[in-house]
């Protein structure tokens, strides 16, 4: 699998992994709100019922005790009815109150529905006693039966009340320890995001370390392999000019002089000859003829390979001769000032200004259509300038720059030189060289 | 009648072979060494003393003109022949700086060797036909080329004369001779000639009669 699918998986998790994160959590705190309100509302309805209810029996109480003690017929009939009534409502209010009833609390509801049953079934009777008896019995059953039980009723009210704070306040230390937990587990998930966030970075980092280094080492290599290009081509052309020299050695030393003995013998040969046999002086004439004209080819094959006179004569010379052999050639005006030009510059220093000389004459003669020539050297302190200036139709540098410039460029960098073109359509060319006379360490 | 002594310097013994057949054709010529370096022509000629030497240019050990050099310093009578396979001029001025008054492209050196050999014995200049026609030549088209004024204009019939015979050899005593004038004005015409050409040395001026057709 490569980086960048891990890269992007990471990532895309990361980000996945936090919008989980953050919608579970905000699901849990939605959780918690909801049953933090149930348990409320609970406890609230329990409350209000159990008040209900202690208020109904102090009422219920109060009609008994009315009921008791009054006189008046109509009246009594009145609170009796009250009283009947209230026990109704009580039951059913109690039946309310069972509703959901947590287990803790329903003995103490089983109890208070008992007592409440005795209490009601014990005034039950009172509620058919005639005015007399009533009169007689009523303040003891008050005393005695009704007030021990009310009270029985109102502690036994209390006590549901109590169980039920206890049950509000067992709710919300779960809820607070549901939320602990969530807390714990919110930190955790971001712990754990966080650290899920570092490695993802760390390997990020790595990889474009990696990365760089890789395009550093591939940057090395083409450094390098430029630098051995240029080193190769730099042999390529000092084993080229070598072998153009003994070349034009052989051929000049080896191959002329042979010609040349050959007509020298040729001439002693017609000397005794009869005179009298023309046909026999007219074959040696032809012969010598053959042999003059194969010495011209021999000598100008010599130079065109490598002028002897850069090797016998020095730059000066060679480059007088170069110009005398455009201009016999070609007819375009060259002219060669040189001052102060030692003929000890060192043999690869004299070759190259030689051929990029040649090589600018070509161009200037042969594409530029040049009228006339100027090659201008001169020899600075360390240093040799060349400048080769022609009035030909010029070119654009940025455009067409061909071979054969190519070539001088790489000839004066291999001597750790400068070398300039200037030139536009129409404006002619000037190529400018600059040789440093330190031998460059490579 | 006196012989022309003669010593060939020349590294191919084919070459020499063939020379010495062409030189010895002459009943006055005699050549009395042979040489095969240029280091062994300057002993021999010391030893020998010939009024002529034929002298390759390319040899092993000394070349031709640091050996014309030599033997012009050491036996300044001796008159030498330079055998070359080079026409451009700045071998010939070359070999004319050393010493040499005669230059010959071996590729003619059968038929022109003899009359070179005259010629310098008699203190004159040669060249190969090919030579000057080619000096001649760039020198005209250098002139059209520079358009510049001919210094040869310049010049009076006197010292056009005398350009003439300080480039056949002749010395200022043997011209004030032969033009009956007196030494001094001799020297005269001499530095005139010289500055009007803006020349300074004899092998430049006989170079400069070649290219103006004074002298063949």
């Amino acid at each position: 699998m490569s980086s960048r699918t891990v890269l992007w998986v990471g990532f895309g998790s990361l980000l996945a992994l936090m919008i989980v994160i953050a919608s579970s959590a905000n699901r849990t705190l939605e959780r918690i709100e909801a049953s933090n309100v149930g348990i409320r509302q609970e406890f609230l309805r329990r409350d209000a019922i159990l008040d209900r209810l202690r208020s109904d029996l102090y009422r219920s109480s109060i009609d008994v005790r009315d009921y008791l003690l009054n006189t008046d017929p109509q009246l009594a009939e009145r609170r009796r009815a009250e009283v009947l009534k209230t026990e109704n409502e009580m039951a059913a209010a109690l039946q309310q109150y069972r509703r959901n009833l947590p287990p803790e609390e329903s003995a103490a509801v089983d109890e208070l529905l008992r007592d409440l049953n005795s209490y009601f079934s014990a005034v039950e009777p009172v509620l058919h006693w005639d005015a007399e008896t009533r009169r007689r019995r009523g303040g003891a059953f008050i005393g005695g039966q009704m007030l021990p039980r009310h009270q029985q009723l109102v502690q036994l009210a209390e006590r549901i009340s109590q169980i039920d704070t206890r049950q509000l306040e067992v709710g919300e230390s779960s809820l607070a320890r549901v939320f602990v937990d969530f807390r714990r587990e919110l930190v955790l998930t971001a712990v754990l995001t966080i650290l899920f966030g570092l490695a993802l970075a760390f390997l990020s980092v790595a990889r474009v370390q990696a990365l760089e280094r890789e395009s550093q080492a591939r940057y090395q290599e083409v450094v390098l392999a430029r630098e051995e290009l240029h080193r190769l081509s730099a042999r390529l052309v000092s084993a080229q000019e070598e072998e153009r020299r003994k070349l034009s050695r052989e051929l000049h030393d080896e191959v002329g002089q042979a010609m040349s003995a050959l007509l020298v013998e040729l001439g002693n040969l017609a000397s005794v000859l009869p005179a009298d046999n023309d046909a026999l002086h007219r074959r040696v004439q032809a012969v010598r003829k053959l042999a003059e004209s194969n010495v011209g080819v021999v000598r100008n094959m010599a130079l065109l390979l490598r002028p002897s006179m850069l090797d016998d004569l020095g730059l000066v010379p060679a480059l007088n001769w170069q110009a005398r052999e455009v201009a016999r050639r070609t007819g375009t005006k060259v002219r060669v000032e040189a001052e102060d030009v030692a003929d000890d510059l060192p043999d690869e220093y004299r070759t190259c200004i030689y051929r990029v000389v040649q090589e600018a004459l070509h161009n200037a003669t042969r594409h530029a259509k040049a009228a006339t020539v100027k090659v201008t050297v001169r020899r600075e302190q360390a240093a040799v300038r060349v400048v080769i200036q022609d009035d030909g139709v010029g070119f654009d540098p940025r455009h067409g720059k061909g071979v054969g410039i190519l070539g001088m460029e790489e000839r004066v960098r291999h001597l750790a030189g400068v070398f300039k073109v200037e030139s536009a359509p129409g404006r002619g060319t000037t190529i400018s060289i600059f040789l440093p006379l330190k031998k460059p360490t490579l | 009648m006196s012989r022309i002594r003669i010593l060939l310097a020349d590294d191919h013994t084919v070459m020499r072979t063939g020379l010495r057949l062409v030189l010895e054709r002459q009943p006055d010529f005699e050549v009395v060494a042979e040489a095969s370096d240029g280091r062994q022509a300057v002993a021999l000629a010391q030893q020998h003393l010939p009024e002529v030497v034929v002298m390759d240019i390319g040899m092993p050990n000394l070349n031709g003109i640091e050996a014309s050099r030599q033997l012009t310093a050491a036996l300044p009578q001796t008159s030498i022949v330079i055998l070359s396979m080079h026409s451009d001029e700045s071998y010939v001025l070359r070999a004319l700086k050393a010493g040499a008054r005669g230059y010959l492209l071996k590729e003619s050196a059968e038929p022109d060797l003899i009359a070179a050999v005259r010629a310098v014995h008699a203190g004159k200049a040669f060249f190969s036909p090919a030579v000057s026609r080619m000096l001649v030549e760039d020198y005209v088209r250098q002139l059209q080329d520079r358009e510049i004024e001919d210094s040869y204009e310049l010049l009076t019939n006197r010292e056009r004369e005398i350009l003439q015979l300080i480039a056949e050899g002749k010395s200022n005593k043997e011209m004030a001779a032969m033009l009956n004038l007196s030494l001094y004005t001799v020297e005269t015409h001499r530095g005139n000639l010289m500055e009007k050409l803006n020349l300074h040395t004899v092998p430049e001026l006989i170079m400069y009669a070649v290219r103006k057709g004074v002298i063949s």
